[in-house]
């Protein structure tokens, strides 16, 4: 006969008390319960107990405040009495001055509303366009001045406008007569030479290349003999408004200005009489005027044999017989003519070719060359590196350097060309706004005490 | 609790509070300067919401522990507790911004993703083990008492071959254990013991075998039965596999004379329940496993949830 499974009998073999005992599973689950939580509540009072505050950080500091990480009472400072520690701008401002951006914004916003912390080791200076566009998204509600910038700036891809020199047909400033398209084709420096083909470094550097840079088509004698007029003189001031860079740069951002020893004394000779090898010195006419007389009053003395001269027999323009005729100079008169000659070949075709001469006053009426107004800084109210950028070549970005004839083109690559390659998401380089403004005015800076004294804070003291 | 059309009502309320708390979050994002932080005013709503989520979700150990509260149905503290403890994590993450932070807070975060993943994954349990229970399972019986009934099978099974083959040498029970044994085999051998009270007593099954015809029995019981008996668990023998079991028993049919047919099904029998006393402990765990991890952590989670929220006020 087979087992037989009856309710009655099923019910006789469990322990009625069963529930009262408890299973490996439920003992497992209470020690767990009870363990789990007293583990944790006892690793937290011991960070407590230990004066550790670290472990409530909502994140890791920045790379520049990375040394500040066990120090969290350098930032939330606590006042006496109060249970609140949070960072204050005080804290910020006690290492490092913040200065405003512009004295007619009408909202002062913290330190914490741009530079966040806590969010890693990242940059903190990086900050995001969100914090420029509080006011620079709607400019003339902030109280900005609406009138002379863009009012609805969102970020470099959202409402930033074309640059300024290149709206409304902005012409360059500078005097210099310079063809790019004749200098960016083969050209024949001199009657017997070979065609050259000009590079845009062989007349552009940046400041800081310049000195160091082998020249091409420069000259040793002009770069060793220097000049009366000084660089500044010739440059476009800038006017940044204060917004300057917080450190030091490395001045190989920006071109210097083409200079004539470097750049052009190569091809352009300033030769002024056939008696001579060398050209005049390139620099003010008064200065000019000076090595004439000087270089053709040594020659005379040197040669005082060609005080007589004599003109030889033949025709004149219209064909008229000209009889041969002797005349004789003193040696002032001689330096006297001949200067005026030179003087009046240099002024008339070798100078104006470059520069813009006005008509001189006074004695000698020698003329006033114009100041070359070179720009160097084209936005200045940005930053560009065009070391940064020394990968690219010129003509990339700088097209229109291939076909300008005129000296008041600007040749300033638009907005859209630095968006080639300046635009969100991966694959792209940085394009949020601090790559190329800056938002404190350094300028106005003011030095700190110093809060911290090594080794004490790597060692846990202030 | 199985995830059905009957929770469509929840299913429906998170959907929309997930998509309004989503619109909200990006929103946010996407104006807040320097990104989302639990410190901004959204920020810490989303921390506060998140939190309350989580200590309703908690509560629901409470309410289960005093079932006489009148606080609601306790369907409806199931169904809160898993809807709402699911969008705490995303609320959580929207407080956060979607990093994880410092020490504390990382933990929290870790926390917060294991209990709801856990929870997650228990949910789904309930789906399929249930009905792998029923379906497996057919003798069961109540998990606690499981091991009690193993031992109750194992005496039983040594009643039943000493019976034919003479005793073990093996331990005697109390007479109590032999009553609630159960009405099965044990009800033949407290028949041929003498003893009152049996449902059914078969003498002619209580024959004692030969030395020679019980050999095999006896060789079989005490070298593989009884062990798989005493230690289900751990026993690795053919006992422990349905088909291999009834192979074996068949194999010691065709050994054994016709007297004791009845004992070899008692003994099959008994395996047979024995095994799937096995498989529903298994079983049981897979079920309620989970729970060693969620409700532990889930613990811990509040209690540091509660330091981080007096903390970062502070901070």
């Amino acid at each position: 006969m087979a087992r037989t499974r009856t309710t009655k009998k099923l019910a006789q073999r469990i322990d009625l008390n069963y529930f009262k005992r408890p299973t490996g599973l439920k003992r497992a689950k209470f020690w767990f319960s009870v363990g789990l939580p007293a583990f944790v509540l006892v690793w937290i009072a011991w960070h407590g107990f230990a004066g550790d505050s670290r472990v409530y950080s909502s994140g890791r500091m920045s790379a520049a405040h990375a040394v500040l990480e066990a120090e969290c009472a350098a930032c939330h400072v606590r006042t006496a009495g109060a249970f609140s520690a949070k960072a204050s701008d005080a804290a910020c401002l006690a290492c490092h001055d913040g200065p405003m951006h512009h004295a007619t914004q009408t909202n002062t916003l913290g330190c914490a509303s741009c530079h966040t912390e806590h969010r890693g080791r990242v940059n903190i200076v990086a900050a995001k366009n969100q914090s420029c566009a509080q006011c620079h998204g709607d400019l003339k509600a902030s109280g900005g001045a609406g009138a002379r910038y863009a009012t609805h700036i969102e970020s470099f891809e959202y409402g930033h406008p074309e640059f300024a020199v290149l709206r409304d047909e902005a012409r360059n400033p500078g005097t210099i007569r310079v063809n790019h398209a004749i200098h960016m084709k083969a050209i024949r420096p001199g009657p017997n030479g070979p065609n050259v083909q000009l590079a845009c470094g062989d007349c552009h550097q940046t400041g800081g290349a310049a000195a160091s840079a082998e020249w091409k088509y420069g000259d040793a004698k002009y770069v060793a003999g220097g000049s009366s007029y000084s660089t500044p003189d010739e440059v476009v001031a800038v006017k940044s408004e204060g917004l300057t860079r917080p450190t030091p740069t490395s001045g190989r951002e920006l071109m210097a200005p083409v200079k004539f020893a470097t750049a052009c004394a190569g091809c352009h000779s300033l030769s002024f009489d056939k008696r001579f090898d060398e050209g005049v010195p390139h620099d003010k006419p008064e200065v000019v005027h000076a090595f004439l007389e000087k270089k053709f009053g040594e020659y005379i003395a040197a040669h005082p044999a060609e005080l007589r001269e004599v003109r030889d027999p033949g025709r004149d323009l219209t064909g008229r017989p000209v009889q041969a005729a002797v005349r004789m100079y003193t040696a002032k008169e001689w330096v006297a003519t001949r200067t005026a000659d030179a003087e009046e070949l240099l002024w008339r075709k070798t100078c104006k070719q470059c520069h813009a001469l006005a008509s001189g006053a006074g004695e000698g009426r020698l003329p006033v060359v114009e100041a070359a107004r070179t720009t160097v800084t084209w936005m200045p109210h940005a930053r560009f590196d065009h070391d940064a950028h020394r990968g690219f070549a010129c003509e990339g970005c700088h097209e229109k350097a291939l076909s300008s004839t005129e000296r008041g083109d600007v040749l300033l690559p638009g907005i859209a060309v630095c968006k080639t390659c300046h635009a969100p998401g991966a694959g792209h380089a940085e394009s949020r706004c601090f790559e190329c403004h800056t938002y404190h005015d350094w300028s106005k800076r003011k030095d700190v005490a110093p809060t911290f004294v090594l080794p004490a804070l790597r060692t846990g003291g202030r | 609790m199985r995830i059905d059309k009957t929770q469509r009502g929840w299913a429906i309320a998170s959907l929309i509070l997930m998509a309004a708390f989503t619109v909200v979050y990006v929103a946010y994002a996407l104006r807040a300067p320097e990104g989302p932080r639990g410190g901004s005013a959204l920020g810490l709503t989303f921390g506060v919401i998140g939190f309350g989520f989580m200590i309703f979700a908690a509560l629901l150990g409470a309410r289960k522990r005093v079932p006489t509260w009148r606080l609601g149905r306790a369907q409806g503290w199931m169904r809160g507790h898993l809807w709402l403890g699911l969008l705490s994590l995303p609320v959580i993450l929207f407080h956060g911004g979607f990093h994880f932070g410092g020490a504390l807070t990382s933990v929290l975060m870790w926390l917060l993703t294991i209990t709801v993943v856990s929870g997650v994954f228990g949910a789904a349990l309930q789906h399929f083990v249930p009905r792998v229970m029923t379906t497996d399972v057919k003798l069961e019986t109540i998990y606690d008492e499981i091991g009690n009934v193993q031992r109750l099978l194992r005496e039983e099974a040594d009643r039943g071959v000493e019976a034919i083959c003479g005793p073990l040498g093996i331990g005697k029970s109390t007479k109590e254990d032999v009553q609630r044994a159960g009405g099965f085999a044990a009800t033949r051998a407290m028949a041929m013991a003498g003893g009152s009270g049996a449902a059914v007593a078969v003498a002619a099954e209580t024959a004692v075998l030969t030395e020679e015809e019980r050999a095999p029995l006896r060789k079989f019981y005490l070298s593989e039965m009884r062990p798989f008996l005493e230690r289900p668990k751990e026993n690795r023998g053919r006992l422990r596999d349905a088909d291999k079991a009834h192979g074996a028993f068949a194999g010691l049919r065709t050994l054994m004379p016709a007297s004791a047919e009845a004992t070899l099904q008692d003994l099959e029998e008994i395996c047979d329940e024995a095994r799937q006393l096995l498989r529903q402990e298994q079983l049981h765990h897979l079920l309620h496993g989970w729970l060693l991890v969620h409700i532990p952590i889930s613990l811990a989670l509040i209690l540091l949830g509660a330091v981080h929220a007096v903390m970062a006020l502070r901070y």
